[in-house]
């Protein structure tokens, strides 16, 4: 579960996100979608407890993440756009690092069933230099994936991903929330979060633009009754064809 | 070109200098420049209130001593090719100028121009710290001259690192292009190994009379014809600089500045195959660069995979995995098992050649070992980088996993003072074994034991307070402290290097003030009770007062860690 009340973030006088509020429940996949600098990022990186809000409570698996950001932490995995690994360990290194952090104990015998979920098992000695980016990408994921978090954070996850890599990241995510994980997906492809995601929370300059099920949000506005994509919902919301003068 | 060049540069630093100055807003920085400020000034202040003008050192001294430094970087330069680095294009600049219609000549006169920016603000730095006093010049043409001496030193260690980079790109084609060079090179070692071979009996002899007899030996060694030949090139370099009137300075400079010259000329008139080993250099460069985001160190190189050390335990202190981490990538940046090897090698060879009669050998390598000791402990925090200063490239890492800021300041600052450490006492034992037969040395050898022992029991907390001190200086100021693997460097940055080794060992000198005063305390209230035994309980105090400074800064540093934002820090990628 995933609590998020009255979050906002000012970086001097510009409000980065402002009053946001909402929640994911288990086996909830929810799509933070929204223009360039809208507050995705922000909002999923305050979520992860690496900047700190300015205002609001964030929960994460009922542990307040200001008050115990250990126990926060330790409920979740954020999956940055950027894999970020270390160049000097291998993959299996990566995993039995994650491990110890996470107070995982043995993880040795997890470690090839995730590999070979991620497309990784030949890859196992390698180091991060000797991965194409979508292989560092996988390894970053599996790295999140390890401890079987209550609550997964992605942003833009699929970047860099191969077809292939791409089909068996959306089974991934989808068998993660199935098994209970309160999931927040940030993405501009719209229709993989069409495809995903339960519920769709739209941003613009850091306000809540919409959030619901796309059915949910166009029942809400009556201009929308003849969109039938969440593009052309997003596009709407967003005001990018009154911008376009259509 | 030039001028397009000249543009980027220029209006690169402007944005850069105004983007640090932002920085004080916040009374942080404010702080840290102020104090900054007041440092440099007390430095040039504290110059020149020193030495009387009849106190002057001897020119010929200056210009032997500055010539053989010089000799010394530019040999380092041949070895190591250190220089490569002045290519390192960023990201940006290949994307924009490598496609471009920019000619590989092109390419590298930027990147002269782009070095420019160092050298002129250390030939600042420099003219700063040496006074009008000692030298005898106005600060004008002394700045002029350290600019002549640092861009030629530039140009050459440059391009001795490119016939170095032509050869292991190019192999026998390189020989072939760079026939003059390796030819010149071929000569000068020739020369130097004949010098040293026909010098050594007398400084060797000298060197059992300490190191003082051993300087002087070497200086006059120095005096006869080929030495005197073969530093030729490098007393130009300095004599503008040991000039004490302009009409010295004048007729010194321009042999200085045709030297000069001609170097930038053997650099940018290089023929295809040399600029193709230098281009891709800088290629393998940039793109380490760029990988830099993703956790590199920005190596040219892929790290070896070798078995680390020894293995991560699956349960355990949950930050160990960080300590572990660092230990594991210094395993595999360098060659730690070699190392290990050639040491204990060593070991047993000045250990034995110590007990033969004289024992010059293991003489010198101990005073050599002693040296470099010396130096790690002064500088060594500087080098030894594995920890925040790397790590904090990958902030956003580290502040997701389950953590306190304090364990993550603890691991990484502990991993950098076990590899510093570590390599101190190698450098210690090192020097012990070479005294081992000494019977005349003072201190003898109880006292040698006693030191050594002194210096397993001590180095550590002194080094996890000079690494807490850097891996400080990072988490306060991200935006003008240099992360990543490595630090300034060449001889162009040793101004600026000079001064922040200065402003640490400062730092580090006022960390131990109080456990020395508690622990000299406790000796002197206890020395009538337990006589030299009092030793021991001081040695606790001083041990336990560095201890509780420790505490108190790895936890003041943790919650600068958990607060520290990184996008408002730049530290976000």
């Amino acid at each position: 579960m995933i609590q998020v009340e009255g979050l906002q973030k000012l970086y001097g006088d510009f409000p980065a996100v402002q009053d946001l509020s909402f929640e994911v429940a288990p086996g909830e996949v929810l799509g933070l979608v929204g223009p360039n600098g809208a507050g995705k990022t922000t909002t999923i990186r305050s979520i992860a407890g690496i900047i700190i809000p300015t205002k609001g409570r964030i929960r994460i698996a009922g542990h307040d993440l200001s008050a115990d950001p250990v126990a926060a932490k330790s409920a979740l995995a954020f999956i940055p756009d950027e894999p970020h690994l270390f160049e000097y360990l291998t993959v299996e290194e990566h995993l039995r690092f994650v491990a110890r952090l996470y107070r995982l104990g043995e993880v040795g015998p997890r470690i090839p069933g995730l590999l070979d979920e991620l497309d990784l098992s030949d890859k196992r000695g390698a180091l991060p230099g000797e991965l194409s980016r979508g292989m560092k990408q996988k390894l970053a994921i599996a790295c999140g994936l390890l401890h079987e978090p209550k609550a997964l954070l992605l942003d833009e996850p699929l970047t860099g991903l191969d077809p292939v890599g791409i089909r068996r990241m959306k089974a991934t995510i989808m068998q993660r929330a199935a098994g209970g994980a309160a999931v927040i997906l940030s993405s501009h492809l719209l229709h993989l979060v069409e495809e995903i995601c339960t519920r769709v929370l739209v941003m613009q300059r850091g306000r809540v633009v919409a959030f619901g099920t796309i059915p949910e949000i166009v029942a809400g506005r009556p201009d929308l009754q003849t969109r039938k994509s969440l593009e052309e919902v997003f596009l709407a919301l967003i005001g990018e064809q009154e911008s376009t003068g259509q | 070109m030039i001028r397009v060049f000249g543009y980027l540069v220029w209006r690169s630093a402007y944005n850069r200098i105004r983007r640090q100055l932002r920085h004080l807003r916040s009374p942080r920085y404010l702080a840290a420049l102020l104090l900054g400020t007041a440092y440099i000034w007390f430095m040039i202040v504290g110059q020149r209130s020193g030495p009387a003008a009849g106190e002057l050192p001897d020119p010929r001294v200056l210009e032997l001593v500055g010539a053989l430094a010089l000799l010394g970087a530019v040999a380092w330069g041949w070895v190591f090719g250190v220089e490569r680095r002045v290519l390192a294009f960023t990201p940006a600049e290949v994307t924009f100028l490598f496609p471009g219609p920019v000619s590989r000549r092109g390419l590298i006169q930027f990147k002269l121009l782009h070095s420019q920016l160092l050298i002129l603000f250390n030939a600042l730095l420099w003219t700063l710290i040496l006074s009008r006093e000692r030298f005898g010049v106005s600060p004008w043409l002394r700045a002029i001259s350290i600019w002549v001496l640092l861009t030629t030193l530039s140009f050459h260690r440059l391009g001795a690192s490119f016939v170095r980079t032509s050869l292991s790109e190019h192999g026998r084609l390189a020989v072939r292009h760079r026939i003059v060079s390796l030819v010149v090179l071929a000569t000068v070692l020739v020369a130097l190994v004949w010098s040293i071979l026909d010098a050594l009996p007398e400084v060797a002899a000298a060197a059992a009379g300490g190191p003082r007899s051993f300087l002087s030996a070497a200086a006059e060694a120095a005096q006869r014809p080929l030495p005197t030949a073969l530093t030729y090139p490098f007393r130009v370099m300095v004599r503008p600089l040991a000039a004490d009137s302009v009409s010295q300075w004048l007729a010194a400079l321009w042999p200085a500045l045709v030297l000069m010259v001609l170097h930038y000329v053997w650099v940018v008139r290089a023929d295809t195959a040399f600029e193709e080993a230098a281009v891709e250099t800088s290629l393998r460069r940039a793109k380490a660069l760029s990988e830099c985001r993703a956790g590199s160190t920005g190596r040219s190189r892929l790290p070896r995979t070798t078995a680390p050390l020894f293995r991560l335990a699956p349960v355990g202190w949950p930050a160990g995995a960080i300590l572990w981490k660092n230990l594991v990538a210094v395993t595999r940046t360098r060659r730690v098992r070699n190392a290990g090897l050639t040491l204990a090698l060593a070991a047993a060879v000045v250990g034995v050649l110590s007990f033969q009669p004289g024992g010059t050998l293991s003489a010198i390598a101990g005073w050599l070992t002693l040296f470099w000791a010396g130096l790690t402990i002064l500088t060594g925090s500087q080098y030894v980088r594995n920890d925040l200063r790397g790590d904090l490239l990958k902030l956003d890492l580290l502040r997701s996993y389950p953590l306190r800021g304090w364990s993550v300041v603890i691991a990484e600052a502990g991993a950098s003072t076990l590899m510093l450490t570590a390599v101190q006492l190698s450098l210690l034992g090192l020097a012990y074994l070479a005294f081992l037969g000494n019977e005349t040395m003072v201190p003898d050898l109880e006292e040698r034991t006693l030191l050594l022992l002194a210096a397993i029991v001590f180095l550590p907390g002194i080094n996890l307070l000079g690494m807490l001190i850097q891996n400080g200086a990072a988490l306060l100021y991200p935006d003008w402290v240099r992360l990543g693997s490595g630090r300034p460097g060449g001889v162009e940055a040793l101004g600026q290097n000079l001064l922040m080794t200065i402003a640490f060992v400062a730092l580090l000198a006022v960390a131990l003030v109080v456990p020395a005063a508690i622990s000299s305390g406790g000796f002197l209230l206890l020395r009538p009770a337990l006589d030299g035994w009092a030793a021991l309980p001081a040695t606790a105090l001083a041990l336990g007062a560095m201890a509780f400074e420790a505490a108190l800064m790895v936890e003041w540093l943790g919650r600068i860690f958990e607060r520290t934002d990184p996008t408002a820090a730049g530290l976000s990628f």
